[in-house]
């Protein structure tokens, strides 16, 4: 299984994934033209910023089984079965807005499409970026960003990076250095000062 | 919906003054968005441009370094974190110092045009400082009329903007070890204009490439505005409307006027706002005032170019930058006049919420919606009248339903220019030294800058300025950070009730407040002079002085440039909101740690306000030692 693995601690809120994701799903896939298109693309993966002003980028987990698919009353969600995707066909979906109730990670947000004629707003969430994966290219957010924040690969493959590096850590320091991601010194220090202004 | 209790807190998080905490509720209540609210919208902020690892300054970009250690390490042109960030900072401090001078051309412009005679309403007032200047200038006063020596001494200030001559008289009253310190690191300014354009010529792709060299540049830059620009436009103000010398008025939104016409005076130059204060006074304006219903013609100050007006007239002042919105948004304000420096794009949007007019009036700075009336020299008092005029007949516009203004004003006094506070010291500085070398005084921090939504406004400025005086730490301060003070009311000689018994005693015996107002940000120019013959005087460099610098909420560009012509000069500055550098280790401890080595002072950034005081009294403590006090 392949997935778009999410490292917290090296995202640093650029949003380059927002604008990937967005000119990746519009009309022409062009960013000077998709700003101007008639039905504007808005992204589906989401920078949230914390109280201490830190970032984390959410996005559709595609979950298996998925509370979603399970609860929409018309089959508008269904799996993709190449990529084990979650995607909507959104000429089926009647906008309810019961998948959104049932996700646990509150990332399904509802816009115009240009695939349909009408101008109701459908269930637009992250489609893994399938058609990309079938040419063999990665999920455009991942693509996108520069730090690792967003990581495409075998799940497990990645989770074994993490595993690897949290174990190294712990066999240096004798089991003191419990820290995820390592982060360079003059990142930790500034990230101290905007959790300071924070606080203040 | 409207929550009122949720108002009140947002309010409180917001400011720490409560005239401002009423405002910005009101504000809530009546929809009118602020920068709080515009900052929110933007989280989250790109983390590239915050570290100053984003470059967009060519074509074949935009580019950005990771930063965590993995690719790209470099942009398409080649140029790695170090050199990107060092010329991001060198543009910064290049728009700041370009301010800052541009200012000061102006108002020597207008000293030209004055002598000359071609400049309307305008006269020279402080003919004393005139010819000290000129004399520093090597003009020949004696017999001679004050327009003549002011045309002379407006040519030569004006010639080393350019390139020309390649020296700045100004910078020659650095001390001497200050001077040679300078020297050997190569950034003796040359001209005003010259080095600000070798900044952007230097931040060109395929110039200069190595951090360590841009910065010295910067420095250099920095200095030809503290020394120069700034230091010139203090000076000409002061010739064209006097020395400062100390005064008492009033401070905070509560200034505005139920029953008069409120006329905000916004930006940074004396030349727009002193003729508008002429103008006010003029006794058929005033009359067509109370034909309109109103019982006469208030003035009030936002920003620096309320420090210029409140510095010499004693003109109130309704607040700092984040005031301006506040201001408009009691719905008593008829005119918002601004020139330049610190004015809200959307300034408009928020004056189009009530009946308040935005009058802008500067070539350089025009902003969509608002009434464009241009201030020219030759028909300056003309347009100024225009201006109040429109303020009059605006004030049967306003709607009294819409009206709250704070009930408090609180008093304040200014007008601490050099020249007033070595005067109020007998004429030499020996008594501030004895004070000094006594340990009743134990060094002096000059607290500069805006106010920033990242920080609750003024909460940075106040709490330093405290935690300072209660360590004897005797405070001066220019731009938002003392009208702050005002506010707060921490600018009268009562508060020296605040501070330290040794600041206290001197405070008493002098009469005066343990903070001073030195006026404008580019009087931070007073400071350097202050400091310089403070320096003078004990045979010692800038930097062998128990000083400090803090800029606890800056925001601007201007600040940028203020703070490294501090540490430049020998002051060590602590910033309360990060630079855009930490993504280059190597810029970072060029300018945290190894300046030290340099120029005897570096950068320091520290949020909290009393951490920040502590770095500066142990600093001021590592210099007393060294001089052996």
């Amino acid at each position: 299984m392949k997935t778009v693995f999410v490292r917290p601690a090296l995202c640093i809120g650029c949003r380059h994934c927002e604008v990937a994701c967005a000119i990746e799903h519009s009309e022409t896939g062009i960013l000077f033209s998709a700003i101007h298109e008639e039905k504007i693309s808005h992204p589906r993966i989401h920078v949230e910023v914390g109280e201490n002003y830190l970032t984390f980028p959410n996005r559709c987990r595609h979950c298996d089984p998925a509370p979603c698919m399970q609860v929409c009353p018309t089959g508008a969600l269904y799996r993709e079965p190449e990529t084990g995707s979650v995607v909507v066909a959104y000429d089926r979906c009647i906008d309810c807005a019961v998948c959104a109730m049932a996700c646990p990670f509150g990332i399904i947000q509802f816009q115009k499409v240009y695939q349909l004629d009408t101008n109701r707003e459908v269930n637009a969430k992250c489609d893994n970026c399938i058609n990309r994966q079938i040419a063999g290219t990665i999920p455009a957010c991942a693509e996108a960003c520069k730090t690792g924040a967003l990581e495409f690969g075998e799940t497990n493959e990645l989770i074994r990076t993490s595993r690897k590096d949290f174990t190294l850590r712990m066999l240096k320091s004798g089991g003191t250095d419990t820290e995820g991601t390592q982060i360079p010194a003059n990142i930790r220090a500034f990230r101290a000062i905007i959790e300071a202004m924070a606080k203040l | 919906m409207y929550d009122s209790f949720a108002a009140k807190k947002r309010a409180e998080e917001r400011a720490l003054d409560k005239t401002d905490q009423e405002i910005i509720e009101k504000a809530i209540e009546d929809g009118v968005e602020t920068a709080w609210d515009r900052l929110a919208d933007q989280q989250p902020q790109c983390g590239f441009g915050q570290l100053g690892i984003c470059c967009n300054r060519c074509s074949m970009g935009p580019c950005r370094i990771e930063p965590f250690g993995k690719k790209p390490v470099r942009g398409v042109c080649g140029a790695t974190a170090d050199t990107i960030v060092a010329r991001n900072l060198l543009d910064d401090l290049a728009t700041g110092a370009a301010s800052h001078s541009d200012h000061g051309r102006e108002v020597i412009e207008v000293l030209l045009e004055t002598a000359e005679k071609k400049a309307q309403g305008y006269q020279i007032l402080d003919e004393a400082k005139l010819v000290t200047v000129a004399t520093e200038y090597g003009i020949k006063t004696d017999g001679r009329k004050k327009e003549e020596i002011a045309g002379d001494l407006a040519r030569s200030m004006l010639e080393e903007f350019g390139t020309l001559k390649n020296s700045i008289r100004t910078v020659e009253r650095a001390p001497p070890k200050t001077k040679e310190m300078w020297k050997k690191l190569g950034i003796v300014p040359r001209g005003v204009d010259r080095e600000i354009v070798e900044s952007m010529h230097r931040i060109h792709m395929g110039v200069d490439a190595d951090y360590t060299n841009i910065l010295l540049h910067a420095m250099r830059t920095s200095l030809s505005d503290g020394w120069g620009g700034s230091m010139m436009a203090t000076e000409g103000s002061d010739i064209l409307f006097g020395t400062p010398t100390p005064l008492t008025l009033t401070a905070n939104l509560g200034t505005l006027k139920s029953d008069q016409v409120n006329i905000v005076l916004h930006g940074h130059n004396p030349i727009l706002s002193e003729m508008i204060v002429k103008a006010a006074g003029d006794p058929g304006l005033k009359k067509l005032a109370q034909d309109k219903g109103a019982k006469g013609i208030n003035l009030v100050g936002m920003c620096c170019t309320g420090n210029e007006l409140l510095m010499r007239h004693g003109i109130s002042i309704a607040g700092t930058f984040l005031d301006q919105e506040l201001a408009i948004a009691t719905g008593s304000v008829e005119v918002m006049v601004v020139d330049y420096q610190c004015i809200f794009p959307s300034i408009t949007q928020t004056a189009g919420c009530y009946h308040t007019k935005v009058v802008t009036t500067s070539e350089k700075a025009k902003i969509p919606g608002s009434l464009y009336k241009e201030f020219k020299h030759e028909t300056a008092l003309v347009t100024a009248k225009e201006i109040v005029t429109l303020a009059i007949e605006n004030f049967p516009n306003r709607n009294p339903d819409r009206v709250r203004i704070p009930k408090k004003p609180v008093t304040m006094m200014a007008g601490f220019s050099e020249e007033a506070i070595r005067k109020a010291l007998g004429g030499t500085y020996k008594p501030l030294i004895d004070a000094i070398v006594a340990g009743k005084i134990k060094g002096v921090v000059g607290i500069v800058g805006c106010n920033n939504p990242k920080i609750k406004q003024d909460y940075g400025h106040i709490t330093l300025g405290k935690e300072l005086i209660k360590r004897d730490i005797l405070v001066v301060e220019t731009g938002c950070a003392a009208i702050a003070s005002g506010k707060a009311g921490l600018l009268v000689p009562e508060a020296a009730a605040l501070a330290g018994d040794g600041l206290k005693s001197v405070c008493n015996a002098l009469g005066i407040p343990p903070i001073l107002h030195m006026g404008s940000c580019v009087d931070c120019s007073r400071i350097l002079v202050m400091a310089a013959n403070v320096a003078k005087e004990l045979g010692v460099g800038i930097g062998d002085l128990p000083l400090g610098g803090a800029a606890p909420e800056w925001y601007s560009q201007k600040a940028i440039a203020i703070g490294t012509y501090f540490v430049s000069s020998g002051v060590y500055t602590v910033l309360g909101v990060p630079p855009k550098i930490f993504g280059s280790q190597n810029v970072t401890t060029l300018l945290a740690a190894q300046l030290k080595d340099i120029v005897n002072a570096s950068f320091a950034v520290e949020p909290d306000p009393v951490k920040a005081a502590d770095l500066l009294e142990a600093e001021i403590n590592r210099k007393r030692k060294a001089l052996g006090i």
